[in-house]
């Protein structure tokens, strides 16, 4: 799922201060596990707002919605009427849901409210971790299912760095060396020896590096487009 | 998202609110949020008790504290509330 953090209050208000109607927009998937931006979050935000509006002496109104999915236009369509009522929205989706919805709603503009982060799991509650960079070329059947893009600072493709430490990365005591996870769950895997390969300079077009990446499933698109 | 702190700097906590002068004969308008089974039974005895309490507290019933939301304490604090007392 997608990680995202709540930005700082002070930055949200610089944002949003010199408008009189607010809609704080919560997403209920991803950004809502990782308690950013979900209907609940997007609620709290919304009294916040109108507190400090209070303290500051402004005259705003501050409302709240959240729809399951931001990036889906089948989700957010039936309330678009509703949702250009106001003089800016709030977005606590991920940015995916912000692009989307700035690029559907005409002269309203979309504000982020959190920082959208990365690809990640749950290990345990409150805990998120990048474990996929969403590079478009996945190699996870080379490396033991633990992914050297992402889990190894470097993104290196052919072992570990000298900056390897007891497991650990040289960034930091608290991060886990990629490799050094990759090799542990090659000899347990008894695939050891394929490592020794080496792997070849990478095709990062497939990555950000190539430009805005698209998916398209023709035999969908077509039943869509009758 | 775990952020590693650098060693030695500490990061300047700047509070939302603005800061302001406290009249001398203020009071706060507290919310108490008391537990069906226990808090709101002990202030049920103390009213039995006839043993009283500040009339600038209020006190909401809840089936159990656990109920109580962020969203409750901030609605509170939107209509004026000053401190909340969870009991429970």
């Amino acid at each position: 799922m997608i990680v995202g953090e709540q930005k700082p209050f002070e930055e949200i208000w610089e944002m949003i201060k010199s408008f009189r109607k607010v809609l704080v927009f919560g997403c209920n998937t991803c950004v809502a596990i990782c308690h950013a931006g979900g209907g609940k979050e997007a609620e709290i935000l919304a009294s916040l707002i109108r507190m400090k509006a209070i303290q500051e002496g402004i005259g705003m109104e501050v409302k709240h919605a959240a729809i399951e999915r931001h990036c889906e236009p089948e989700f957010f369509d039936p309330m678009m009427e509703d949702i250009k009522t106001n003089d800016v929205v709030l977005s606590t989706a991920c940015g995916v849901g912000v692009n989307f919805l700035a690029e559907r709603i005409g002269d309203i503009p979309v504000f982020p409210g959190i920082n959208t982060q990365f690809f990640g799991a749950v290990p345990k509650a409150g805990i998120f971790v990048e474990l996929c960079a969403g590079c478009g070329n996945c190699i996870l059947h080379l490396t033991g299912g633990i992914c050297p893009i992402a889990r190894c600072a470097k993104s290196l493709m052919n072992g570990p760095c000298g900056g390897t430490n007891k497991g650990k990365c040289e960034i930091s005591q608290d991060v886990d060396c990629g490799w050094y996870l990759i090799v542990e769950r090659m000899k347990k895997l008894g695939a050891l020896e394929k490592l020794y390969e080496i792997q070849p300079l990478r095709n990062w077009s497939t990555a950000t590096y190539g430009g805005p990446r698209r998916v398209v499933l023709e035999h969908i698109k077509d039943i869509e487009g009758q | 998202m775990v952020k590693v702190a650098e060693p030695g700097v500490q990061e300047e906590v700047h509070s939302i609110e603005k800061p302001h002068e406290t009249p001398p004969d203020w009071e706060p308008n507290i919310l108490a949020f008391a537990c069906h089974y226990c808090a709101f039974a002990a202030a049920d005895l103390a009213g039995v008790m006839r043993l009283s309490y500040p009339s600038n507290v209020k006190i909401i019933r809840l089936p159990c504290t656990g109920k109580l939301d962020y969203i409750h304490i901030l609605h509170a604090f939107e209509r004026g509330v000053d401190g909340i007392f969870a009991a429970g």
